[in-house]
């Protein structure tokens, strides 16, 4: 039972995927709400990252990897057409990995890393940008006193928060996350899961998990998917609590995944 | 007993193990194996060392020898000397360049001509001495053998017309008019053809022309040239007496060499009647102390005349140095008469300097150890097996291997980075498949192979290129000799590339992909992710790959050997770039070269394994530095 959305950042309409020939998602049909948080949750996989990656196009940098049939949509633009600048999608579509991966430069380089590859060059706006993207991604407080130390020599948690940093340095509408807190402790996540709910006023989020607790925690609404299939898609309250399918609700309840 | 007790206790227990196994076995000869390496490493270090360090007594007795018998006083004046027929030949060549130059158009026309009749008469010439040596040719016979020469003269003459060289600076009828002149020669014909005639009066005329207004440059030229000749009969004469008692003071040294060898047997002797033998042959080799004191003083007595002439040079130079143009019109003149001008004040300097050095040179003057030390590497000269005195100086080798080096990693570093970057990061699988085991097949050919294309591509077609018209505004162009530096670097150049490429390849594909795909998720270009972000990460093990590469040019024996050219000179660096054009000897090369035929234990034998000793700690330092870049890149 999907409600109807008001107001949706991405239409993704039967979308098959395949890497080098081989089936990674069957017809996936969903339509992701802008200044939510969507969660797609499924045991390892079940093609909730290949879908997610979908989203930037970063899966053009597989070599065989490509959508076979259907379309992913961003304000009713077909990101998939030809004369899309893939650059400029990226730069709208923001994304934070799983394992975090700053450069190996300094806290500031790896901010303002997506605005000078976009040509800007001025000092001023560079600071002002990189000290907003910080502010917003909860760091500042943190790293404002040595912006030009080396990022490898944060905690995992900070580096993680600097990714996201870079990422909404650029001014996206949408932030995919990859597992963001797949490598962290619990009070780092717990930190990162505060941030998004704040980001989220901003920000249309996507985030893949493999914590139930985390789905249930953040997400607005929740993508259960298994076997490359999506087989359920709702609020996250109604998939958590009253599950319409067998399978969502054995999943959710740890009877297998 | 009780021991014995003991460990046949021990042996009860269950797990025990017994003998030894396989397992130890296994295990000792692999770790014998790589002990091995170390020792042989260590061996090869205590032996260079060995050979070696008796280099600098045996050097520091030969300059105290050089000393004593007078070579370095002469040397004073013969250096000032030297300098002075160096500037004389200097503005010789600068007078020729100049009237060759404007008289170049004649110049080009004469030598086409003469080419193109010297290229006939190589073909027909030996069958055209067999004609004019017949014994028939005088008695106006025309049979049997004589008829067959005049035929095979008659093909030979078609087969050169049709090789002749081009001649780009004569007319279409003044070729024809050449040519058709050889076709009517007749083997008895000894003047030149009529063009060629032409040409060889045209061309002396034309220089004829050109001197004259030069006639002042002449005369200035020819009175500096005779400036130096009453130095020049001094320095003649003290060469005889100098040398003569050089000889004494090294045959001394030998018999008393011989003597020590003679004693150290006698004493290792175990049968006394060779004992005795033995002694009595060593007492028989003792030397009478050669007279030095006696041919000093006669030495010491041209002290007045050598200060006088110099001071007597350096007048009638400093009167002459004004008359001296400061340019001339044509490019090439003008560059030598610049080179003239630049070694000038050197030179005066020199001149000035020497009155002094002179006057205070003493031949008890005592040769300290540091003085062979700093000879050899401060010493410009590496002269060895010369009559006058041998020099080792490791700068001109030293600076050969260094401009080869040069040469080689300016080209092999931009292609072999440049092709690992763009097979890691551009290429597809295809190209990756076909640039790859190519790149690295370079790297299975052997040296002496290369030397080969080297001779004949670097060598021999980039000199043809060189002297061509069309390319003269290339700097250095056209080069003088075959092998140079320059060819010994293009050849190192391409030995070098695929380790520079395998190594660089390595630290790209070393970087974390999520380096590339954080770079790419924030809308990096797959350029902007490659220089900005992959080329940064892997900077420590790309620079590790030029060192390693660099240390593989500087090791390198067989090319350099075979196309440096072996000139063992410090490069004339008022060439500019052409100075990469001139030949050069190495640090490799001279030891592969000399090792073979030096005497064992000579002084000139261990001076080559301190050149080894050298090599061996440049390359040392500079694997050491790789590996130091290549952990920091793994932490």
């Amino acid at each position: 039972m999907v409600n109807p959305v008001q107001d949706t950042a991405i239409h993704i309409d039967n979308v098959c995927f395949a890497y080098s020939g081989k089936q990674a998602l069957h017809d996936v049909s969903l339509e992701i709400p802008s200044h939510k948080i969507t969660a797609f949750i499924g045991p390892s996989g079940c093609g909730k990252s290949t879908l997610l990656r979908c989203i930037n196009r970063i899966n053009d940098r597989i070599a065989g990897a490509r959508i076979t049939s259907g379309t992913v949509r961003i304000h009713e633009i077909d990101i998939y057409r030809k004369d899309i600048d893939i650059q400029e999608l990226r730069r709208r579509v923001g994304m934070v990995f799983q394992k975090y991966n700053p450069f190996a430069k300094s806290i500031y380089d790896n901010v303002v890393f997506g605005l000078k590859i976009a040509g800007m060059t001025k000092r001023s706006e560079l600071d002002a940008a990189a000290e907003a993207a910080l502010t917003g991604a909860a760091l500042w407080d943190e790293v404002k006193d040595r912006l030009h130390s080396s990022a490898l020599g944060l905690s995992g948690g900070q580096q993680q928060r600097l990714c996201i940093a870079r990422a909404i340095a650029n001014e996206p509408d949408i932030l995919l996350m990859d597992e963001p807190c797949a490598a962290l402790d619990p009070l780092a996540t717990l930190k990162i899961e505060e941030l998004m709910l704040e980001l989220k006023k901003k920000f249309t989020i996507v985030i893949v998990t493999h914590n139930m607790a985390q789905a249930s925690r953040c997400s607005d609404r929740t993508a259960f998917m298994y076997l490359g299939k999506l087989i359920e898609y709702g609020d996250t309250l109604q998939i958590f609590r009253n599950p319409s399918d067998k399978q969502t609700e054995a999943y959710i309840s740890g009877a297998f995944g | 007993m009780a021991n014995k007790e003991s460990a046949s206790s021990k042996t009860a227990h269950r797990f025990q193990r017994r003998g030894f196994s396989y397992e130890r076995l296994i295990k000792y000869f692999f770790a014998s194996n790589a002990g091995l390496t170390i020792v042989i490493l260590v061996l090869i270090i205590v032996f260079l060392l060995k050979e070696g360090l008796g280099f600098f007594p045996g050097y520091r007795r030969e300059l105290e020898t050089y000393r004593i018998a007078g070579l370095e006083f002469v040397d004073i004046s013969r250096k000032n000397l030297t300098s002075h027929e160096q500037l004389t030949s200097l503005l010789n060549r600068a007078y020729f360049a100049e009237i060759n130059g404007k008289a170049m158009r004649e110049m080009r026309r004469f030598q086409e001509a003469s080419a193109l009749f010297n290229a006939y008469s190589d073909q027909t010439g030996p069958t055209r001495d067999l004609i004019l040596n017949n014994p028939q040719s005088d008695a106006g016979g025309n049979s049997g053998m004589l008829a067959v020469l005049r035929e095979n003269y008659e093909k030979q003459k078609q087969k050169a017309l049709g090789l002749l060289p081009a001649t780009p600076h004569l007319t279409t009828d003044e070729r024809n008019q050449l040519v058709s002149s050889l076709r009517a020669r007749a083997p008895e014909t000894t003047e030149d053809p009529p063009l060629v005639v032409s040409l060889t009066e045209n061309y002396t005329a034309a220089q004829a022309k050109f001197s004259e207004p030069l006639k002042d440059f002449r005369a200035t030229i020819d009175s500096f040239g005779a400036a130096g000749s009453d130095l020049g009969t001094v320095i003649t004469e003290m060469t005889e007496s100098v040398t003569a008692t050089k000889e004494k003071l090294q045959s001394a040294d030998i018999i008393a060499k011989d003597r020590e060898t003679l004693l150290a047997a006698a004493n290792n002797a175990k049968n006394p009647a060779e004992r005795e033998r033995l002694l009595v042959d060593a007492n028989a080799a003792i030397a009478e102390k050669p007279d030095v004191e006696g041919p000093m003083q006669l030495l010491m007595n041209r002290r007045e005349d050598c200060i006088r002439l110099h001071q007597q040079l350096e007048k009638s130079v400093g009167e002459i140095l004004p008359a001296i143009p400061q340019s001339l019109s044509q490019p090439e003149a003008n560059r030598i008469l610049r080179a003239a001008h630049k070694s000038w004040p050197v030179f005066i300097a020199d001149l000035k300097a020497a009155p002094e050095k002179i006057k205070i040179w003493n031949h008890t003057d005592p040769v300290p150890l540091s003085d062979a030390i700093t000879s050899f590497f401060t010493g410009k000269d590496w002269v060895t097996g010369g009559e006058w005195q041998d020099f080792y100086g490791i700068l001109p080798l030293a600076i050969g291997s260094l401009m080869i080096a040069v040469v080689a990693l300016v080209i092999a570093i931009p292609v072999g980075i440049g092709s690992a970057i763009y097979v890691n990061q551009f290429a597809g699988n295809r190209e990756q498949n076909i640039v790859k085991p190519v790149i690295e097949f370079i790297q299975a050919i052997p040296s002496v192979v290369l030397g080969f294309l080297g001779i004949l591509v670097f060598g021999t077609i980039l000199r043809e290129i060189s002297v061509m018209d069309s390319f003269q505004w290339v700097p250095g162009f056209p080069i003088e000799e075959r092998l140079n530096i320059f060819t010994a670097g293009c050849l190192l150049a391409l030995m070098s590339i695929p380790t520079i490429f395998s190594l660089a390849e390595d630290a790209l594909n070393n970087v974390p992909s999520a380096y590339a795909e954080a770079s790419e998720a924030l809308g990096a270009s797959r350029v902007q992710t490659t220089f900005r972000v992959m080329i940064p990460a892997a900077f420590s093990g790309i620079l590790a790959a030029v060192l390693l590469g660099l240390g593989r040019v500087i090791g390198e024996t067989m090319v350099v050997l075979l196309v440096a050219g072996n000139r063992i000179k410090i490069p004339d660096f008022t060439a500019g770039i052409g100075s990469f054009f001139q030949p050069a000897h190495t640090l490799t090369g001279i030891i592969a070269q000399e090792l073979g035929e030096v005497p064992l234990g000579s002084v000139h034998y261990r001076a080559l394994f301190i050149v080894g000793i050298v090599l061996f700690v440049v390359v040392l330092g500079i694997n050491a530095s790789a590996h130091h870049f290549v952990n920091r890149v793994r932490k």
